[in-house]
């Protein structure tokens, strides 16, 4: 443990994954997961002041359910320095595999500094083929995607999600259609991958049949970038 | 959770984070190794079960083995179920994802009445049949534990072995039988059963004839050999210092009902209110001392990272070292940043300065349970609290800024008249009085009383197991009656279900004729009756006369005094003559003292124990 200042609260970031059965808690459930791994881990904690004393994190871009992640970012507020490598290896001594930490650092850039999320989409429908692969494409990167939302006032509206999509890629591995995605994750526009599902389910008929064990299709979250599209970090 | 790709299923069901399992401190073992596979079953939800101690203690305690592993199985929620049902998706264990049917033993905890039918379903769901007769050499045995199994007669016939008692040592003399006799290949089904009927505390159904008097009551448990127990006495542990007790909890990812550390201070109670079954099944009292729970709190700390201890016990002011107790603890846990909470105060020991050592616990509010109305029917429940020791623990209540009181209490009990109705709605206002009566700046702002009135059940292995349940009519009326009384807008009132109720009293008090009722509830599609939105009282009423069983006979017919009960079958220590005395003091209202005061002569000391208070 290498202590430079014992006084100043500091910020470490954790690059971490949440795969496999992970992906079926939700953002909330993932914090309170999170608070109490780090708590066994014994790091040199920054606790909220008052009656009901937390630890502080921050965690950028909540994925939703049914998304798994290779890329995930939460701030740990510490009290004191303490090594990366330390705190990598106390953390995943404390968690479980599919919920690792890849890499332990004290950051330079903000979690606003992450603009764009790129997303593996794998699609397996009884449709499937290199041509509808690439009608999917052309879908999305047409002018107008539309997707219905919900608005503050809870009511339904169709908005253009087009600008929130910064490329697509598609293609056919023989038996399942992969997008791969690159949309906005900006909050102010961060744009959710699963309607892009919805918008492709409209436009092509896809994933229809109602067997969940024939037709599926799963998502993961895979790098993360800066504004100038070089990786965030 | 199976070998199926069923990442679409869960991602088209609610919270699907309850079928996940691959939890931190999960038990994954080497299958090659292992002689018996283990499924503890819990009939409720993931978030139910993951709170439930016996299980965290039986999880642990099983897999200390290196014969046996114990994984874990809850109900799915109905949309699961249905998912399952349409997809053929055996219910699986959560570490290994193995469908049950393919375990050795499936054990149930059984907690709650209602959760009988979750029960059958489970069973269902892993295509294992229900009924014990229908079991073949391929089924795993099918066990019962649990407060439930008191009086297990209602779904006896469901199961092949059931456990009396507390699990901890018992379950593994039943998983190591099984093992020698598979390995010395003595094991057949039935063999195995005659054999575990003679372990201390397990009870198979199977083995006991029960016949009928022409009048519907019971005429005698009659067991088929004569080598296996009249009547199986429920099994204890004798020291609770040296009992295994888990150092690692299973980490929920998902939020669970009590999501935090619990430390079991102490088995028992010394208090014998006459309506509390808990009170006597848990007999005698034996405690665990303050150096071991500070011990394991420390190691649950840091192999959880919870922030919350809470000491569990059926009243923990009777904890005969708690000030010591919360003293070790509180060395270590403000700095650690962990609060304690301390459910089941009495209201008559609760002090300042308890309070003030929980005071690092959330704001808001208090709990007390006068549990009647007027002093004359506390007296007889034995509830021995009085008014006074309501008024001052609300007092301390209000200086401490808590500003909501939330407050316990029964319908129905034997005795009751409309005055001791009204003394609950007249309790509320003085407490709300009491309130007022405390200077601005010492009172916090706002005030909140909860009136909650349950119906009571008359419970096995009480003073009131003879005692009738009040017809609904009659509930419904004193429920209506209180409404009135109640006048006071600050003042919020709500009661339970008398429906709910009276099945509750028709499962806890019922025999063996009302298996035929509850495997046609499940065979239509019953399950979680437990939760409101699937108790349908209608089906209930309706299965029953379907099979015909009468509900009244079960409930407001009460039962003779010279009658056989059904839970005759059970010796929990506290002898029948005990139970009696106080039945007639009850009716006398005349209140018994502690177990600490004087020894009441329940004879639950015949069972042993260490630590605790009878001589």
């Amino acid at each position: 443990m290498v202590q430079v200042d014992s006084n100043t609260p500091l910020n470490i970031r954790i690059k971490f994954k949440k795969v496999g059965s992970l992906q079926y808690i939700s953002h909330l459930d993932l914090v309170r997961t999170m608070s109490k791994i780090i708590v066994r881990s014994k790091l040199p904690l920054w606790y909220t002041e008052g009656f009901n004393p937390k630890p502080k994190m921050v965690f950028a871009a909540p994925l939703s359910i049914g998304t798994e992640s290779l890329t995930e970012f939460c701030d740990i507020r510490l009290n004191e320095r303490v090594s990366e490598e330390f705190v990598k290896e106390a953390i995943n001594n404390n968690t479980t595999k599919e919920l690792e930490v890849i890499e332990a650092y004290y950051p330079e850039t903000k979690l606003t500094d992450m603009k764009w999320l790129s997303y593996d989409i794998l699609i397996k429908t009884d449709s499937a083929d290199a041509e509808l692969a690439a009608k999917c494409v052309k879908t999305l990167m047409s002018d107008k995607v539309l997707v219905e939302k919900t608005n503050k006032n809870k009511e339904t509206v169709t908005v253009n999600i087009r600008e929130q999509i910064k490329s697509i890629e598609g293609s056919f591995d023989g038996e399942n259609i992969l997008l791969r995605c690159v949309l906005s994750a900006e909050s102010s526009s961060f744009l959710n991958p699963e309607y892009l599902i919805k918008v492709l389910k409209r436009e092509h008929g896809i994933l229809s049949c109602g067997d969940l064990l024939r037709e599926y299709y799963s998502i993961s979250r895979i790098i993360a970038y800066k504004a100038d599209m070089t990786e965030f970090k | 959770m199976s070998e199926k790709n069923i990442s679409s299923i869960l991602k088209s069901v609610a919270k699907p984070g309850r079928y996940i399992g691959g939890e931190f401190n999960q038990i994954i073992k080497n299958k090659e190794n292992i002689k018996c596979r283990f499924a503890f079953c819990f009939p409720d939800t993931y978030e139910i079960g993951m709170s439930n101690l016996g299980v965290r203690i039986l999880y642990d305690c099983l897999n200390k083995s290196e014969d046996i592993w114990c994984e874990r199985v809850y109900a799915p929620w109905t949309d699961m179920k249905e998912k399952m049902q349409e997809y053929s998706i055996p219910l699986c264990a959560i570490e290994s994802g193995d469908p049950l049917k393919s375990f050795d033993i499936v054990g149930f905890s059984l907690h709650y009445e209602l959760c009988y039918t979750t029960v059958l379903a489970m069973l269902k769901l892993a295509n294992i049949p229900v009924w014990s007769k229908d079991r073949g050499e391929d089924c795993p045995i099918i066990l019962a534990g649990g407060p439930c199994v008191f009086n297990v007669e209602p779904v006896a016939d469901f199961f092949d072995v059931v456990n009396v008692g507390e699990g901890e040592q018992m379950l593994l003399d039943i998983s190591n039988l099984y093992i020698k006799m598979k390995e010395e290949e003595k094991y057949s089904r039935e063999s195995f059963l005659h054999e575990v009927a003679k372990i201390n505390g397990v009870y198979v159904p199977s083995l006991y004839d029960v016949s009928y008097n022409p009048d519907g009551t019971i005429k005698e448990y009659k067991p088929k050999y004569s080598d296996i127990p009249t009547r199986i006495t429920k099994r204890i542990v004798e020291d609770m210092d040296t009992a295994p007790y888990p150092e690692k909890f299973v980490m929920p990812y998902i939020e669970t009902v009590h999501d935090r550390i619990v430390l079991e201070t102490y088995r028992g109670c010394i208090r014998g209110c006459r309506f509390c079954q808990a009170g006597m099944i848990y007999r005698p009292i034996r405690e665990k001392s303050p150096e071991t729970l500070n011990k394991l709190a420390k190691c649950l700390y840091e192999n959880t990272g919870y922030d919350e201890i809470s000491l569990i016990s059926l009243s923990i002011s009777d904890y005969s070292r708690l000030p010591e107790l919360t003293d070790k603890l509180l060395s270590w846990t403000d700095e650690a940043k962990v609060s304690l909470s301390l459910p089941s105060l009495r209201i008559d020991s609760f002090s300042e300065e308890l309070m003030k050592k929980v005071s690092s616990v959330r704001t808001g509010g208090l709990t007390f349970a006068p549990e009647a109305g007027t002093q004359r029917l506390r007296d007889v429940i034995n509830k021995n609290v009085t008014e006074e020791d309501l008024m001052r623990a609300v007092n301390i209540a209000f200086r401490g800024g808590k500003s909501n009181v939330k407050l316990y209490f029964m319908n129905g009990l034997p005795t009751e008249t409309n005055e001791d109705i009204k003394g609950i709605s007249d309790l509320a206002k003085n407490v709300i009085e009491a309130y007022f009566a405390l200077p601005k700046q010492e009172r916090p702002r706002g005030i909140g009383v909860t009136v909650s009135v349950a119906c009571f059940v008359p419970k096995p292995f009480t003073p009131f197991q003879w005692e009738k349940q009040d017809s609904m009519e009659e509930l419904k009326r004193k429920q209506q009656y209180l409404k009135e009384c109640i006048t006071d807008k600050r003042i919020k009132y709500n009661y339970h279900d008398a429906e709910v109720s009276r099945i509750e009293a028709v499962l806890a008090r019922g025999d063996r004729r009302l298996a035929k009722a509850i495997a046609l509830l499940v065979e239509e599609g019953a399950m979680l009756d437990a939760w409101e939105e699937y108790f349908d009282y209608g089906k209930w009423i309706d299965a029953f006369s379907r099979t015909g069983v009468d509900p009244d006979f079960y409930t407001v017919r009460g039962f003779g005094l010279d009658e056989v009960l059904p839970w005759d079958i059970i010796d929990c220590g506290v002898t029948k003559e005990y139970l009696r005395r106080e039945r007639d003091r009850a009716y006398a209202e005349k209140t018994t003292p502690s177990c600490m005061e004087q020894c009441n002569g329940c004879g639950a000391n015949k069972l042993g124990g260490k630590n605790r208070w009878c001589k």
